[in-house]
């Protein structure tokens, strides 16, 4: 787990207030070749770009935690759904237009299958 | 005298401006608004004023941005019909107006330049009522002085630019910079032009400007504490205008803290009211301020300064209303239009407010609004 | 018996049985670590649970309060989220991944790491820059608040993946191995037993063979004993050439 101590950054794909806000708390980091680690989600943004932007984060080794909102999750949820790996960390995030619907979330939801019974 | 003449260029546009300002919302549509459970009700009642069906396009859920949007259409399609009706001097009253944006815009250009943006995205994101010809040609400059020669000296920002050359390169901290001292050249003009159309307008218009002026200078002083941004860079931006210029400017240029800017508007009657903090308004700031105790009980000492602050913000905007109301108390003079304007930008702001807490069922704030009559 | 359930492979000798028993013995050990192991593990997943419920509940509010501090953002100042998204540069809020051992399990624990960073300092200046300060404060609250889901939530991961494996051992262990073994010592002692038997078959077999044998060597002896009695008999009259008395030798004078 060796890895885990190069994983620093935050990211998250969100609307643009979520992104804004998180932006304003500090966890916006834009590299050299201008790669961001955040990915505004407005009604314009198609679902190949979000599943690309979940794969980039998802693949990068200096995320230790991806932040995402619930109702983007929703768009690309087979993805998400699928996504098992511990890191980086994926987290379903509420945000100003949806409130948090913890039935959708896909950590809850394995939650509630181990206490399905 | 120009009671005598007004009429004949521009009493169309005043009855014009004074009806679209019947149509303001009332204290009673206001409560009627907070009552509303969500914002589907909320689009309802506003169908019953002069909004009319605005919205009716709107595929639910209607957020608060789209809401806001929306209203500042109908906004620019009121204001774009005065301003082609109009006639000199008063379309050069109207010209004026618009600089404001196109300051903003030209700032929002920039950065996105800065960082490589798309430019069709950036244009849709400037304000309609600041957009300009020459706007998307800003998108090629990399510093300030290309930046003028190519785009800028077409228009009419050029004089205001001049200022800014000290600044030679295009980094984040220089266009905060450069937007405030922009907008400090333009209300200087702003102001000047106002004071050559003599009589009530500028009377009145100065009063607005005078005090716009000494609301930058304060919120800059207050704002720039603990920030890189040296006195004398400071002092630079403080328009050189308003009730506060030249010694209220110079002890807000040395302030520390915001005790000591508020020894600094001493001087000022009205203002001076802003920094008392009276046992109901901090009552009412402690109240809404409640909810977020929890989270941020650790920073208590900060936000108690902070949200001082930030009511001070809002007896700027109330005293700002106050005073685009006074405007209306006048007859033949081009306050009105501004005033209107302003008067509209904080009932867009206001329903946006409400339709915030609406939406975010935040029920305790939603009196914070400015209610405008 | 010995054929009930699956059993190793095994030619069944008494070395075998040894080393099955010692087995056995060892799979028994592991099991009962195994499911202390699993036992620590499940109270710890338990608490984690409780806590990855109750912060994702309240990060559902501290969420819908830090969108409300940007709404005032909004009213004092206007749109500056694009500039928000431009100015971003360095990450001034960041994580520092910390570990944590649970019964031989490292989770791994985000602590917020925060340097102090000059973004934004300017946004608002000319107005609401104190709502800016603010929302911002108020979104790294929220934020820790998140990373501290984070980390609770990537505890869980790990735990509910390592549980469910020890679960797989314990119960392959409990459900497999041990009854395999069992059956093994099972066969070998029954194969032993079998043998034994047979052992002692082949033995009185064998005793009874002998015993046979022996008799019949006996009677075969007495048989012989008294045939040649007979014989010994039937020479002296046959080759005794009759009566000596009654015979006459014409050798003999008197």
């Amino acid at each position: 787990m060796a890895t885990s101590k190069d994983r620093i950054l935050l990211a998250v794909i969100g609307d643009e207030d979520t992104v804004t806000g998180m932006l304003l708390a500090g966890i916006g980091q834009v590299d050299q070749r201008q790669k961001r680690n955040f990915l505004v989600v407005d009604s314009k943004t198609n679902v190949p770009a979000i599943e690309t932007a979940f794969e980039e984060f998802t693949q990068r080794k200096d995320i230790a935690i991806l932040l995402i909102n619930q109702h983007i999750a929703e768009k690309i949820r087979p993805l998400v759904d699928k996504y098992e790996q511990a890191f980086p960390a994926l987290l379903e995030i509420p945000s100003k237009d949806h409130p948090y619907d913890p039935n959708k979330d896909s950590v809850l939801k394995r939650v509630q299958k181990l206490f399905g019974e | 005298m120009e009671a005598l003449f007004f009429n004949v260029d521009n009493g169309f546009l005043e009855g014009i401006v004074r009806g679209y300002k019947a149509g303001l919302l009332t204290q009673n549509q206001y409560s009627n608004l907070t009552q509303c459970e969500t914002i589907e009700d909320f689009r309802t009642q506003l169908s019953a004023t002069d909004y009319g069906n605005f919205l009716a396009n709107e595929s639910l859920p209607i957020s608060t941005s789209t809401i806001a949007d929306k209203a500042t259409q109908v906004l620019v399609d009121q204001f774009n019909f005065l301003r082609s009706n109009a006639v000199a001097p008063l379309s050069k009253f109207f010209d004026y107006i618009t600089y404001a944006y196109m300051i903003d815009n030209v700032i929002l250009l920039i950065t996105g330049t800065l960082h490589e943006r798309n430019t069709q995205e950036l244009l849709e994101r400037c304000h309609p009522l600041g957009v300009f010809e020459t706007l998307p040609a800003l998108c090629v400059a990399t510093n300030v002085e290309e930046l003028y020669r190519t785009a800028l000296v077409e228009t009419p920002l050029a004089p205001y630019f001049r200022e800014c050359f000290s600044a030679s390169d295009l980094d984040d901290l220089n266009i905060e910079i450069i937007r405030n001292t922009l907008y400090k050249a333009y209300l200087e003009d702003f102001y000047e032009f106002c004071g050559t159309l003599g009589g009530p307008t500028a009377e009145v218009m100065q009063r607005i400007l005078a005090f716009e002026a000494d609301r930058r200078s304060i919120n800059i002083a207050i704002n720039s504490f603990g920030t890189e941004l040296s006195k004398e860079r400071r002092a630079e931006l403080f328009p050189s205008i308003g009730r506060l210029f030249p010694a209220g400017n110079n002890a807000l240029a040395r302030a520390d803290d915001v005790e000591q800017v508020r020894q600094a508007c001493e001087g000022v009657a009205e203002y001076r009211a802003f920094f008392e903090s009276g046992p109901g308004s901090r009552g009412r700031a402690q109240n809404g301020n409640d909810s977020q105790a929890y989270l941020l009980d650790d920073n208590a000492d900060g936000l108690g300064d902070s949200s001082g602050a930030a009511e001070l913000e809002d007896r700027f905007f109330a005293h700002e209303v106050h005073l685009n109301k006074l405007a209306f108390l006048q007859q033949f003079q081009y306050g009105v239009f501004y005033a209107y304007l302003k008067l509209k930008e904080q009932e867009i702001r206001s329903l946006t407010w409400i339709a915030e807490c609406i939406a975010q069922d935040a029920r305790d704030r939603i009196q914070d609004y400015i209610p405008t009559f | 018996m010995s054929g009930a359930g699956p059993r190793e492979n095994i030619f069944p000798t008494r070395m075998a049985l040894t080393n099955t028993k010692l087995r056995l013995k060892g799979a028994q050990t592991g099991h009962s670590l195994l499911a202390k192991k699993r036992d620590a593990l499940t109270t710890r997943f338990r608490a984690i649970l409780r806590r990855v419920d109750e912060a994702k509940r309240k990060m559902g509010r501290v969420m819908q309060l830090a969108s409300f501090s940007l709404a005032e953002v909004t009213y004092a100042t206007g749109d500056i989220a694009y500039l928000v998204q431009e100015q971003a540069k360095t990450a001034t809020f960041r994580v520092k991944a910390k570990q944590e051992n649970v019964s031989g399990v490292v989770l791994p624990t985000f602590e917020v790491d925060r340097v102090p960073g000059t973004d934004f300092n300017l946004t608002g200046l000319g107005r609401g820059g104190q709502q800016v300060i603010r929302a911002k404060e108020v979104y790294a609250k929220a934020v820790e608040t998140l990373v501290e889901l984070a980390s609770l939530q990537t505890a869980f991961m790990i735990l509910d993946e390592v549980i469910r494996a020890t679960n797989r051992r314990v119960n392959a262990i409990e459900h497999v191995v041990i009854p395999r073994l069992e059956n093994t010592i099972k066969y070998i002692l029954s194969e032993l037993d079998e043998m034994d038997r047979e052992e002692f078959f082949r033995l009185k077999k064998v005793q009874g063979k002998k015993k046979r044998d022996a008799e019949t060597a006996e009677t075969q002896r007495r048989l012989l004993e008294e045939t040649q009695e007979s014989v010994d008999i039937t020479p002296e009259l046959g080759g005794g050439g009759g009566d000596l008395l009654s015979s006459k030798d014409e050798d003999v004078i008197f």
